[in-house]
């Protein structure tokens, strides 16, 4: 291969056009990645180590931000409360989706409705989501606290005017949202597992709950590893929904690191400092990541 | 066909950037052609929302009656993002040549990042009857010129104290009288029939800590020292409990509109910022609001010193001044310079009165103007709360005050939504005070 480059034939000039034609053929969206993406990434990396207001130069300041953050009460709620979140959230909606697929997977009336309407969620506005979410939330009035009420329950939960019970409110919300995608991709784990294997067990004399643990859990190996990564990421980055729905409150109870970064950098104008926390997120998220794949790797061998 | 595309691919890389550099020429082009000493000068201004916000257009029309060599084109930003949008223009180099600092928060990080030129002459010229002036010196110099002084009052609603038979504020409140004027306000209303509330408290932190801030005695939000919060909170939670005002948490839950909450008669009073008076008076107008009598009367004050129609009570709120950028053309520094001080001179202040805004330049012409204004309540009491008070900053300018408030808000919700009790939420927010932000 690389020999045709050493001596001009003919086939080398068509390489390098081929060359140029796919780098051409790619160049509008790298341009954009570089531009929107790239270079952004990259002087993040230079912020995260100096001291900067947005105008004028940034001083250098070597690690000072991440001494600062090791003592900063602050970061280490946010951090405590993402880790809160995560732990959470991730089996939640795992095991709701996976739940939802098989249900769905089912040969029943109606069964595109149903996938549909479950798929709704995901495709509504997250602005929206919070604000209507928050108001069946409401402590006196909505109609969550009004059933909990009706069915006995004296004293229920603040929900997201309380301190324990907002992030709870929070993580529903998260769950409900997200499992109608992941019930997609579970939906279509499911449909690529042969007839035969269940037909076999069934033969077997396998129950529903054997084929399942034994043949619908192991199939689906390589999907739910997809999820389990896509969820973590997400999840660890959470933002918008807390905004909207408790904007970190009430206190600090909710306040998860992507909102704490947010309000260091774009509210008190310290973009070093804030850039440095979102470094200490990216390698929190890429080292999970990397713990996730290898655990992978270890079991497909 | 392959040639074709590739030259296709390098046209919509090339012609984009020749365009660019077509139009950079064009409006440097246009800045010199318009610099020229003698002849008309073009100043460009920011504001916000236009459509909605004319104050920015009726100074410039104004000052261009007034000054008929100098132009003054208003530019528009998006009103949420204001700041964000303007930090990058600065720093791109393509902000116009005055911008309004509109919060005073975020004044600091302009003038810290020498986004802002020194009008101390300017401020010098414009003298004491500004308020907000002092608000933003910096080291003996100033870097902005206040227009507009918004400051907080009590809006009652006539009809509903006479329907619960409570009387009306007499401009010597104190808290207590507050209070009890809620209490009483919410029973005489229940028993009338009327399930409106005595008093409605938003959201935000300035609701409470504002005043607490400005009126209580040796409070300095910079100190770090946040206990004189305490007996404000007291009294918030207490009518929260009693039920004359909306729970806390239904307020956020179901995103209550405070215009809605008085201007439908949902409560009888509301404190609330000056910029109300015109939202109030555009809502009745419109039908958005019902139609009642209503007026301003002071904010309820710490104690009887400074309470009463003969003495000047406390209030806060924030200036919102007009400042220059620094990358402005410099023969139209002079042009500059005088527009701002038109924006704080008495004709300025007629200017804003007239379309219902509370201009930071104080006189009786200015009052008088603003009372014009159709829909506004002529009582002897509203003209007082308008004219007399003192109006103290809600945040101080230092580069710590926007990492304070924002410790302050979660004091707030936390308190607000009985997620902590008051002492243990002050503790928390001077410990998080002395530890996050003034040891940076």
């Amino acid at each position: 291969m690389a020999t045709t480059f050493e001596t001009r034939r003919p086939g080398s000039r068509l390489r390098l056009r081929n060359t140029l034609m796919g780098w051409s053929f790619i160049l509008p969206n790298f341009v954009g990645f570089a531009l929107l993406t790239l270079v952004p990434v990259v002087a993040l990396f230079y912020l995260a180590f100096t001291s900067w207001n947005v105008f004028g130069a940034a001083k250098w300041i070597g690690t000072a931000n991440f001494t600062r953050m090791v003592g900063d009460a602050s970061f280490w709620t946010a951090f405590r409360n993402t880790v809160y979140y995560t732990v959470f959230h991730i089996p939640l909606t795992l095991v709701v989706s996976l739940a939802l697929a098989v249900l769905l997977n089912q040969k029943m009336r109606g069964v595109a409705f149903f996938r549909t309407a479950a798929f709704f969620p995901y495709i509504t506005s997250i602005v929206a989501i919070a604000v209507v979410w928050n108001m069946l939330f409401s402590p006196d009035y909505g109609p969550i606290n009004q059933f909990l009420r009706a069915v006995g329950v004296s004293d229920p939960p603040g929900w997201t005017t309380s301190g324990t019970w907002a992030m709870p409110a929070v993580i529903i919300v998260g769950t409900w949202r997200e499992m109608g995608y992941y019930m997609l991709l579970f939906l279509a784990g499911l449909q690529s597992i042969p007839g035969e294997l269940y037909e076999a067990a069934r033969v077997d004399g396998a129950n529903a709950w054997q084929r399942f643990r034994n043949i619908t859990i192991p199939s689906l190996r390589p999907t739910t590893f997809f999820i389990t990564v896509m969820l973590t990421i997400g999840s660890f980055k959470v933002f918008d929904l807390i905004l909207v729905m408790t904007n970190g409150g009430p206190g600090q109870s909710t306040l998860v690191l992507s909102q704490y970064i947010y309000q260091k950098g774009f509210l008190e104008n310290q973009f070093g400092y804030a850039s440095s926390i979102s470094i200490v997120l990216f390698a929190v998220c890429i080292a999970i990541t990397v713990f996730q794949f290898l655990m992978n790797k270890r079991r497909d061998a | 066909m392959k040639r074709s595309i590739l030259t296709a691919i390098g046209l919509a890389v090339v012609v984009p950037l020749a365009l660019a550099s077509c139009s950079n020429g064009g409006g440097t082009a246009s800045s010199t052609e318009s610099a020229t000493a003698s002849g008309p000068v073009t100043l460009s201004l920011a504001g916000w929302s236009l459509k909605t916000t004319p104050e920015f257009q009726k100074l410039a029309d104004a000052f261009h009656a007034a000054n008929p060599n100098i132009t003054v084109d208003v530019k528009e930003y998006d009103a949420t993002n204001y700041d964000t949008q303007m930090t990058a223009d600065l720093a791109a180099g393509s902000a116009p040549d005055i911008y309004v600092q509109k919060n005073l928060k975020n004044f600091i990080t302009y003038q810290s990042g020498n986004q802002l030129l020194d009008v101390s002459d300017v401020a010098a010229k414009v003298g004491n009857e500004v308020s907000g002036l002092a608000d933003y010196k910096v080291d003996g110099k100033t870097y902005a010129i206040p227009y507009r002084q918004d400051s907080w009052y009590l809006y009652y609603n006539k009809d509903l104290f006479s329907a619960a038979n409570v009387k009306t504020p007499d401009g010597s409140w104190t808290w207590d009288d507050y209070a009890t004027a809620a209490e009483n306000l919410t029973s005489g209303l229940k028993a009338a029939g009327n399930p409106a509330l005595g008093t409605y408290q938003h959201t935000w932190q300035s609701t409470v800590q504002g005043l607490a801030l400005a009126q209580t005695p040796k409070a300095d939000l910079l100190s770090g020292n946040f206990s004189y919060l305490k007996p404000y909170y007291e009294r918030a939670l207490k009518l929260q409990k009693d039920g004359a005002q909306v729970n806390y948490g239904t307020v956020t839950t179901n995103n209550l509109n405070y215009g809605a909450q008085f201007g439908t008669q949902k409560s009888a009073m509301m404190i609330m910022g000056s910029w109300y008076v015109a939202t109030l008076i555009a809502q009745q107008a419109n039908g958005d609001a019902n139609t009642f009598n209503w007026g301003i009367a002071p904010a309820p004050q710490y104690d009887s010193s400074t309470a009463g129609t003969g003495k000047t009570p406390v209030t806060f709120g924030d200036p919102t001044g007009l400042g220059i950028n620094p990358a402005i053309n410099k023969s139209k520094v002079a042009a500059a310079k005088e527009f701002l001080a038109f924006v704080a001179s008495e004709d300025g202040a007629k200017g804003l009165a007239d379309i219902g805004i509370t201009p930071a330049h104080v006189s009786d012409a200015a009052t008088a103007a603003y009372f014009n204004f159709k829909g506004m309540p002529t009582d002897n009491l509203s003209k007082f709360t308008f004219s007399t008070h003192n109006t103290k900053p809600e945040n101080p300018v230092s580069k710590h005050t926007a990492g304070l408030q924002n410790i302050l808000a979660d004091l707030h919700s936390s308190v607000m939504s009985g997620s902590a009790s008051i002492d243990d939420a002050i503790k928390t927010a001077e410990g998080r005070a002395k530890n996050e932000v003034l040891n940076q």
